[in-house]
């Protein structure tokens, strides 16, 4: 072994190590133990743990909650995606208008709520969305529109904390998408503007195909983000109402934690992984047919 | 919990007087002490006394969290029907300590406005008050019952006679008529604007609702008391009563959230522990803490104090003695909250009555199946 | 033309940033209200009088009728300082100098690795969690600081990240040392820790923030409410008392103003890390 060769293992060697105990060793056997019927009886004795095959499976598929909580996860993610990467591309070519002074103060600005902890802001938000004391519904008021019950609604609750999450996030990637801005060829968008070429053209043929990666990076990311939150129901709506806000990880985190029904929350949770496993394939695949990364 | 962790410090200052040793109380948020009990029991860190609701004790028993109550002279004088409703195959695991059935409490001068000196203690009387109340009060509701809490649906079924698990509580018995009846009746009053379709997480202030007159009748357990008096410039005494929950032809018997005293069985000092609880279930504790925060002493003697005869307890005092019986099935807690999820989607209008306790018996069966195959087996009695 | 679109972008800029700021504005102002006065109608906008009640009430452990009552927020604070300071320093000792050799120092396995780490970013972290917590259960970890800070060092983000940006650094500058006789460790501390300053600045602020925000983890693996985290403990009076507008706005401002000052301290550092323009030479 060479002395370079050591070294790297000695810089390495820890955090693989931590890596393999905390990470990848219980990812291995959360797949093993959705075969089992690990519950409260299980922890009342163990004797009473058995291997019950895909036994799991076959329940879990016949719960009508574990289907809605996939609906409303992918609702969730359908919706929020476009949403928030739709709220930091906005931000970042509004940012880079030359016209727009003062921009590293707006930088700061805009990427505050970023920093700041889904709890409180969620305790926060919470306030806002209150049906009769809220700040929200005060200023449709304001401006002669009907209030709405946000959170109480079951058709209105995901897309009010999908405005919270926006509100939440939008920061980052404004951040990621305004770096990427910056490396976009002058000269093209210099020789396109000479051409003729009107502002949409320009950002279509020249501004997306320069930026093209770093959007479907940040979709990537987007899409796994939002299929697993958990904090924001929980603080703001408990699932509900009609547990139109039960994600796959609240659901999981009932079934385990609130329940003790191990077994099935590993499947869930295996199912969760499989998602956004997919999902990822998926983009990625996309992405390389169309050259983007 | 709620107010029993909040103001259980004050019972303490005299126990470690008298015996010298310091407690730390602890209180976890309602809707989160199950689940935090527990996985503290499961990573063996569960404190050494510690408060249960009633219909958790079979479920931390079964799975060795609490030890069994070392003597029979720590449950000796109390209520006897409360009392026995808590053995578990002929052991007793919890001292019963703070009894919490519901009421209605009631606003006194929008019930007399509709007509009526105190609500009708029937449901047919109750939903024509209601109405009486609606037609004043077009803008308001006349009850608050949030569709995440269960009590006042499950109280509704007890009362209308239903058995709730059949085959020794191995299979659901929702698609039986007196269930139906119960959801029929519930739905009806969301149905007609009578009750807000409101979780607990938008309530802002139950109080101040109450207070500006936006329900005119509430649900909910002694400890309300305790919210009243404190906010009595905002709901003066003299406005609002309290009596007993009406059922279909008269009052019966209503789950309620009373509470016991177990000691875990993880804990390294039970002498200290058990004391504690002997304490806290004294007739002097208990009285001390009717006086704070309402709930009624689960100790027969307690009742000959003078503090007990106020007329606004008179309806509490008289329900105590009928609790609702709990289903002896662990997986209790669970079921009642998918309940109240089947009701809150016949009440959003998402299913059908039938559809929706269909559905229920179907995936409670699936809930209890490890339960089946146990007492099938003969493992569990 | 050129002034029109001045004007436009710039009230853009401007109603954004104020939309955003809000939230967290009125939080503020809402913490120092009466109690009760943000319940009320019309809603106010402005405190009636400037109160500290709230914060009192929050932070200071009151005696009443001989009894203790607390939030037990100021234990939770110290808590989330002490959580988040160990993660971010255990977080840079582990992932720094992993990053660093996954990019410069040549040896068998070193692609295979760097491939490893990027396909388990794919998968949740939840994913572990339930077997993790039986683990920690038999190892004594539940309701322990070492229980909460663990799962957090598998830095996976960390090293790669500190791995990205080591490979900007041209190699001649190490190969240079390594010519002139140093040691691995000494190139490391004397040569490459120098010019990774910005990104460990980054990462470092990435990991206290991490820890500090982490809710699902510390909520399943604490028990003791004196060990609390502050977001555990701000949920848990959250659910109790909702009705308290004004104390869980204080709560709020108490969990989220600690962060917010040091992203604010740090915020060069911080956007020029993540605008990619970090590391000299």
């Amino acid at each position: 072994m060479t002395r370079e060769t050591r070294a790297a293992w000695g810089f390495t060697a820890p955090v693989l190590t931590i890596i393999v105990a905390v990470f990848v060793l219980p990812t291995l056997l959360a797949m093993a133990m959705a075969f089992t019927d690990y519950s409260i009886y299980a922890l009342a004795d163990p004797r009473n743990l058995h291997f019950t095959g895909v036994n799991n499976f076959t329940t879990l598929f016949a719960t009508p909650l574990f289907w809605r909580a996939i609906g409303n996860t992918l609702l969730f993610a359908l919706l929020g995606v476009p949403m928030a990467i739709g709220a930091s591309l906005f931000a970042a070519l509004l940012l880079n208008d030359a016209t727009v002074r003062w921009k590293p103060l707006w930088r700061v600005v805009l990427f505050a709520p970023f920093v700041t902890s889904v709890v409180a802001t969620a305790v926060v938000w919470r306030f806002l969305f209150n049906t009769r004391f809220g700040l929200i519904n005060q200023a449709l008021g304001a401006v002669g529109l009907p209030g709405i019950d946000w959170l109480g609604d079951p058709n209105t609750s995901i897309p009010a904390i999908l405005i919270f999450v926006t509100w939440k996030i939008f920061g980052y990637n404004m951040v990621v998408f305004t770096a990427a801005l910056a490396a976009v060829p002058q000269d093209l968008m210099e020789a396109a503007r000479l051409d003729g070429a009107g502002r949409w053209t320009r950002f279509r043929h020249v501004t997306l195909p320069a930026i093209g990666p770093t959007l479907v990076l940040a979709g990537v990311m987007s899409v796994a983000g939002f299929l697993q939150i958990f904090a924001e129901p929980y603080v703001m709506t408990l699932g509900g109402p009609a547990q139109s806000t039960t994600t796959i990880l609240y659901f999981m985190f009932d079934e385990g934690f609130k329940w003790w029904n191990l077994g099935q929350a590993s499947a869930v949770a295996l199912v969760l992984f499989l998602m956004i496993l997919a999902v990822t394939l998926l983009q990625t695949r996309i992405a390389r047919r169309n050259e983007w990364l | 919990m709620s107010y029993e962790g909040d103001y259980s410090p004050h019972l303490m200052p005299d126990f470690t007087a008298a015996t010298g040793i310091p407690v730390d109380v602890q209180s976890l948020p309602t809707t989160a002490s199950h689940e935090k009990l527990l996985t503290a029991h499961a990573g063996s860190a569960l404190p050494d006394v510690l408060m249960l609701f009633n219909g958790w004790i079979r479920e931390f028993a079964m799975i060795g969290a609490v030890a069994p109550v070392p003597t029979p002279a720590l449950t000796a004088g109390i209520f006897p029907g409360i009392r026995d409703a808590l053995r578990i195959g002929g052991v007793e695991y919890a001292v019963p300590w703070s009894v919490a059935p519901q009421v209605q409490y009631y606003r006194r001068d929008i019930v007399r406005d509709a007509g009526y000196d105190t609500p009708p203690l029937d449901w047919e009387g109750w939903l024509q008050m209601a109405r009486a109340i609606k037609r004043r009060r077009p803008d308001d509701y006349v009850f608050l019952m949030l569709l995440n809490w269960p009590t006042a649906l499950l109280t509704m079924m007890t009362q209308a006679g239903a058995t709730m698990l059949r085959d020794r509580a191995t299979r659901g018995n929702f698609r039986s008529e007196p269930v139906r009846h119960a959801f029929a009746f519930y739905a009806q009053l969301f149905a007609e604007g009578l009750a807000p379709r409101a979780l607990s997480t938008e309530v802002q202030d139950p109080v101040a609702a109450f207070a500006q007159g936006y329900f005119a009748i509430w649900p909910s357990s002694p400890t309300t008391l305790l919210d009243l008096r404190r906010r009595e410039a905002e709901i003066p005494a003299t406005r609002w009563g309290t009596a007993r929950l009406a059922g279909p032809t008269g009052p019966g018997p209503v789950s309620g959230d009373s509470a016991s005293l177990c000691v875990a069985s993880s804990c390294d000092r039970p002498q200290a522990a058990w004391a504690l609880v002997r304490h806290m279930t004294s007739r002097a504790s208990e009285l001390k803490f009717q006086r704070m925060i309402g709930n009624l002493p689960a100790r027969l003697d307690a009742w000959d104090s003078p503090q007990l005869a106020q007329p606004v307890l008179a309806a509490f005092r008289e329900q105590m003695a009928q609790p609702a019986p709990i289903p002896p099935a662990v997986e209790w807690e669970r079921i009642q909250s998918e309940v109240q999820l089947a009701a809150e989607r016949v009440v959003r209008g998402i299913q059908t009555i039938d559809a929706a306790l269909a559905a229920l018996d179907d995936r409670v069966d699936r809930l209890l199946a490890q339960r089946r195959a146990l007492v099938d087996a003969g493992k569990l009695a | 033309m050129k002034h029109r679109r001045a004007i436009i972008t710039n009230t853009l800029v401007v109603a954004l940033g104020l939309l955003t700021i809000a939230p967290l504005a009125y939080m503020v102002i809402v913490s120092f209200m009466p109690r009760g006065e943000s319940g009320t109608l019309p809603i106010p906008l402005w405190p009636s009088r400037w109160s500290l009640e709230n914060y009192h009430e929050l932070l200071v452990r009151r005696q009443i009728d001989g009894a203790w009552f607390d939030y037990r927020i100021l234990p939770a604070l110290k808590n989330s300082i002490g959580v988040a300071a160990l993660s971010t320093l255990f977080g840079l000792l582990l992932t720094v100098p992993a990053g660093y050799a996954l990019a410069k120092l040549r040896f068998r396995g070193r692609e295979r690795v760097v491939q490893l780490l990027i396909a388990a970013l794919v998968v949740p972290g939840q994913v572990a969690m339930l077997p993790l917590f039986l683990i920690f259960r038999q190892l004594g970890l539940v309701n322990s600081y070492a229980g909460v800070i663990l799962p957090g060092l598998a830095g996976i983000f960390g090293v790669l990240f500190v791995r990205q940006a080591m490979l900007a650094i041209p190699d001649e500058l190490i190969d240079a040392a390594r010519m002139d006789g140093a040691g691995e460790g000494r190139i490391f501390v004397s040569i490459v820790l120098p010019l990774l300053t910005p990104i460990v600045i980054t990462l470092a602020l990435f990991l206290f923030l991490g820890s500090w925000n982490d809710f699902l983890w510390p909520l399943i693996v604490l028990a003791d409410q004196h060990r609390y985290t502050l977001p555990v403990a701000v949920a848990a009076i959250a659910r109790e008392h909702a009705a308290d507008g004004e104390l869980m706005m204080a709560a709020s401002v108490v969990t989220t103003m600690p962060v917010l000052l040091l992203f604010l301290a740090l915020q060069r550092f911080y956007l020029t890390g993540l605008l990619g323009g970090g590391v000299k030479g």
